[in-house]
């Protein structure tokens, strides 16, 4: 459904973001991108999204490959990023302009009401919390019905109550349309309890280091044996892709100038 | 459809916050001072206690403005006043965001046109008069012409550096939600630099009104510069004065306009000054 083919980034000032990284996806997966810092992670989800291009290799959304933000794919930012000068539900309905006002009013009512925030519309941003924000944030992605949905490290702000309690609203919410997921995170946790797969990141460059089936029912109870071991595995994989040396070309690279110098 | 989490209702509603800090809601505050020095002043002259011939107390003041007034010469001069700083302001205004939204978001133009309009804001506004007399006359067209410079240079800088300011992170989501570059001006780029814009022409327009004494001094026939002109002449404090008390109220009065009739606009932001 969503295909990332041979995907290469070199940003200009010569940073090696990505290496040649490859990834199916399946309809309504939900995959985790775990990784350390400088692997890549954030930068293979903004190509996904079209808002930056690969420099080779493409993405395809059921076959038809991604240049620029389609309207098949949703994003989620680190940051909330709602509109300052836009009430909650006209942050909501950002992307429903092109819907009659009654039909957009009920969308965005139906959307508030999902994420328990029914009453607040009429507020501004600066009113909310972190946490309601986010919320926001999610269902103006999640509003316009997107076929896939990406997010960047979207609980990464917030307090481990809160975020332990946004990633079961955020499962409540896939639920009920099922979109493609594709999540970056740095967190294990997260990855165990909202992720169909993890894959895990290698850094300098970016590639993709172990693939980890997390094969649990949900609702998920992270205190499970089968929840741990699915934490414990994705941990020791990344591990592994921390300390790994670095791929071929680069890791000649990194040791020879100091060594050749001396 | 499942509802998560249920919140307590939310209270403020949009149509209840506006009356916190109205604009000029504490007027009454910003009164004091001035009424204070005034009585003061007055009772010293009551009493005997100052020489009033270069500085006349406030009752004479208020003598002199009412017979203006009533004469109907008030009202011509103030009119021809606001004439000119209207016309001027709005010229040098349109200009000046005209061109601040060019070298704002066109690289190109910045490039372009910025170094050139840098050197001439360098040059005092005042050293184009004998040009703008020259090329224009001495009536009202220079007089304008002058205002009009005065009040384009701070309206150029504020909206070509508000529109530089704007957080790449918000245009960002109007890429995401893939707007075209004419709503991604009109739905994220115009809001955003609001504020700052109207920071810009207030300041634009408070230097309208000095450069208006400016070209009204050097030669007017009518306006509140030409009071004061004709005030020293003839010997008259009290006409200056009340000449400058017509400035004073004048300028703080166009920029409250301006305030009110933008803070509908503002009452989203987030800042100290809406806190206090």
């Amino acid at each position: 459904m969503l295909s990332l083919a041979h995907l290469d980034k070199v940003y200009p000032n010569g940073a090696h973001a990505l290496d040649d990284v490859s990834l199916d996806v399946e309809a309504g997966e939900i995959v985790a991108l775990v990784g350390g810092s400088g692997c890549g992670k954030t930068t293979l989800l903004r190509l996904v999204s079209g808002l930056e291009a690969p420099t080779h290799g493409e993405v395809r959304v059921d076959g038809e490959a991604i240049f620029a933000p389609h309207p098949a794919i949703g994003f989620v930012f680190q940051e909330p990023r709602l509109l300052p000068w836009l009430s909650v539900a006209e942050n909501i309905g950002f992307g429903l302009e092109h819907l009659p006002p009654g039909e957009r009013r009920d969308l965005v009512e139906e959307a508030l009401l999902k994420v328990g925030l029914a009453g607040y519309g009429a507020r501004w941003p600066r009113e909310l919390s972190g946490g309601q924000a986010q919320r926001v944030s999610i269902v103006r992605a999640l509003v316009t019905r997107p076929k896939v949905l990406l997010m960047d490290e979207p609980f990464s702000a917030l307090d481990a109550l809160t975020r332990a309690t946004l990633q079961d609203h955020l499962i409540a919410l896939w639920e009920a349309s099922q979109p493609t997921l594709l999540l970056v995170t740095h967190d294990v946790e997260e990855a165990a309890a909202l992720a169909d797969r993890a894959v895990v990141m290698q850094p300098r460059p970016g590639r993709v280091f172990a693939d980890i089936p997390i094969p649990l029912p949900r609702p998920r109870d992270r205190l499970s044996p089968g929840f741990v071991e699915a934490k414990r595995a994705v941990l020791a994989a990344l591990d592994g892709s921390l300390s790994q040396p670095s791929g071929g070309k680069s890791s000649k690279g990194s040791q020879s100038p100091a060594g050749s110098w001396w | 459809m499942q509802t998560l989490s249920q919140e307590p209702k939310a209270s403020t509603r949009r149509g209840q916050r506006a009356d916190s800090a109205r604009p000029g809601g504490g007027f009454v505050y910003g009164l004091i001072l001035p009424l204070a020095a005034a009585l003061l002043y007055e009772g010293a002259f009551r009493a005997g206690l100052v020489q009033a011939r270069l500085l006349p107390p406030p009752s004479r003041i208020a003598e002199t403005l009412w017979k203006l007034a009533a004469s109907g010469e008030l009202a011509t001069h103030v009119i021809a006043t606001l004439l000119r700083v209207g016309l001027g302001f709005g010229l040098g205004a349109a200009v000046g965001v005209f061109l601040g939204a060019l070298t704002g978001s066109s690289a190109l133009a910045r490039r372009l046109l910025d170094p050139t309009l840098q050197a001439l804001r360098a040059i005092p506004s005042l050293a184009w008069v004998p040009l703008f007399i020259l090329w224009l006359g001495i009536f009202e067209p220079s007089k304008i012409a002058l205002i009009a410079v005065g009040c384009f240079f701070p309206v150029y800088l504020g909206v070509m550096g508000a529109i530089a300011n704007v957080d790449r992170k918000i245009v960002e989501v109007g890429r995401a939600f893939r707007l075209s570059r004419l709503k991604l001006a009109r739905r994220i780029l115009l809001p955003a630099i609001l504020p700052d814009t109207i920071v810009a022409l207030r300041s634009g327009l408070g230097l309208g009104f000095m450069f208006v004494v400016a070209a009204e001094i050097m030669g007017a026939s009518e306006g509140l510069g030409y009071l004061l002109v004709d005030g020293q002449q003839l010997g008259k404090p009290d006409q200056i004065l009340a000449a400058i008390l017509c400035f004073a109220v004048l300028g703080k009065a166009a920029d409250w306009l301006i305030l009110a009739a933008t803070r509908p606009l503002l009452s989203w932001q987030d800042s100290f000054a809406r806190s206090g």
